[in-house]
């Protein structure tokens, strides 16, 4: 052992004398082995407690981890625009409909009148640019919302889910709901 | 002795290094803090990010509960959580459909008719933001927030609906009403 040791601390030192001994062997050995190099021993460790390490660490990591992207990254297609449509709408509907509610109940405390011969004599009082362009959203909203829940339906019964199929009838229904909105706004 | 010197230096070299761990100078909590400072995304992402970036749903202040190797919890199977829920809504959904046609097709509608109506909308609303809520609050995520909004949209059915009990009760009806307003 103690030859072997003594050759290779003086080879090492011939080494740093005189570089030209790199020349004599392979690059790659010389990348591979610390023959040459000063080594760096600055170790510095500290013990942390398990919970420390998942409320500190862990919980931080996981703040950094990669988040899914927002939905503009995605590229338009009739198929998850109607779908995404579909629940906005019914959204929308529900919400005027409970807010309706809610405000008839609570009226006569409010001192709000939302009886309907008010509401339509209140109406009637509206001009008409503002009257239609609401008139033809709501009732958008509401065709729409209808048509495509046609489709939802038939799709329930595993049928007409053909790409070709859905992006015919998503068409289909975004022209017979704005036409029929424009109907009914007319009324 | 030549022979001997290159087979020195051969053993020398092919010798396994003795460095595996390999160790910066900078200490470990050091390291830690400034993974923990770092953006969320490094620079090499953000030069190629054109528009400003939205994150769908951030992540909330994180609590670890148990540890990583816990296995992920499976709700029990219970089918009024799955096909009766599924066949409920589409039976609502289903028996709407003659609802809204009927005005159309047959004027106002009799106030048995109007009721039940407005007895469905409400189930399906309920149905409806039940699964809004589900979808967009998950319980891991926000949990007070959902037995919030859970709580809230149970209420509304009775709120809205004794609403609309006065309103069939008192008033003209939600087809009559509709249809007044609209040609108002």
């Amino acid at each position: 052992m103690l030859p072997q040791r003594m050759a290779q601390q003086t080879l090492r030192r011939l080494a740093v004398q005189n570089p030209a001994y790199r020349f004599a062997i392979p690059t790659a050995a010389v990348a591979s082995t610390n023959a040459f190099r000063l080594q760096r021993r600055l170790v510095a460790t500290q013990s942390v407690s398990p919970e420390e390490a998942t409320e500190s660490i862990l919980a931080k990591q996981r703040l950094v981890r990669p988040v899914a992207p927002h939905l503009s990254i995605y590229k338009p297609q009739i198929t998850w625009y109607l779908s995404a449509l579909e629940r906005v709408t019914g959204c929308f509907l529900s919400a005027g409909f409970y807010v309706f509610g809610t405000l008839y109940l609570a009226a006569p405390m409010l001192g709000l009148h939302m009886e309907s011969a008010v509401m339509a004599a209140s109406f009637a009082t509206w001009p008409l640019l503002i009257k239609f362009p609401l008139k033809a959203f709501v009732a958008w909203l509401f065709t729409f919302h209808g048509f495509n829940s046609l489709r939802h339906l038939v799709w329930d019964t595993a049928s007409a889910i053909q790409n070709g199929t859905v992006n015919k009838t998503g068409w289909t229904v975004v022209g017979l709901s704005v036409a029929s909105a424009l109907g009914l706004a007319m009324l | 002795m030549a022979a001997l010197r290159t087979t020195v230096l051969r053993q020398v070299l092919a010798a396994p290094t003795q460095r595996t761990l390999v160790t910066s100078a900078m200490p470990m909590r050091f390291a830690a803090q400034k993974l923990a400072q770092r953006p969320a995304f490094s620079l090499q992402r953000a030069a190629f990010q054109t528009s400003a970036r939205r994150s769908i749903l951030p992540p909330l202040p994180q609590k670890v509960r148990g540890n990583v190797n816990d296995a992920a919890q499976i709700p029990d199977v219970d089918p009024t959580h799955g096909s009766y829920h599924w066949t409920a809504e589409r039976i609502i959904s289903v028996g709407l459909i003659p609802l809204t046609v009927a005005p159309f097709a047959a004027g106002s509608l009799s106030p048995l008719l109007d009721g039940t109506l407005c007895g469905l909308i409400i189930l399906h609303t309920y149905l409806g933001f039940s699964s809004v809520i589900t979808d967009y609050l998950p319980k891991w995520r926000v949990p007070l927030m959902r037995k919030l909004f859970d709580f809230a949209n149970f209420l509304a059915v009775f709120v809205v609906g004794w609403g609309f009990y006065e309103f069939e009760t008192n008033d003209v009806g939600i087809t009559e009403a509709i249809k007044r307003i609209w040609t108002a």
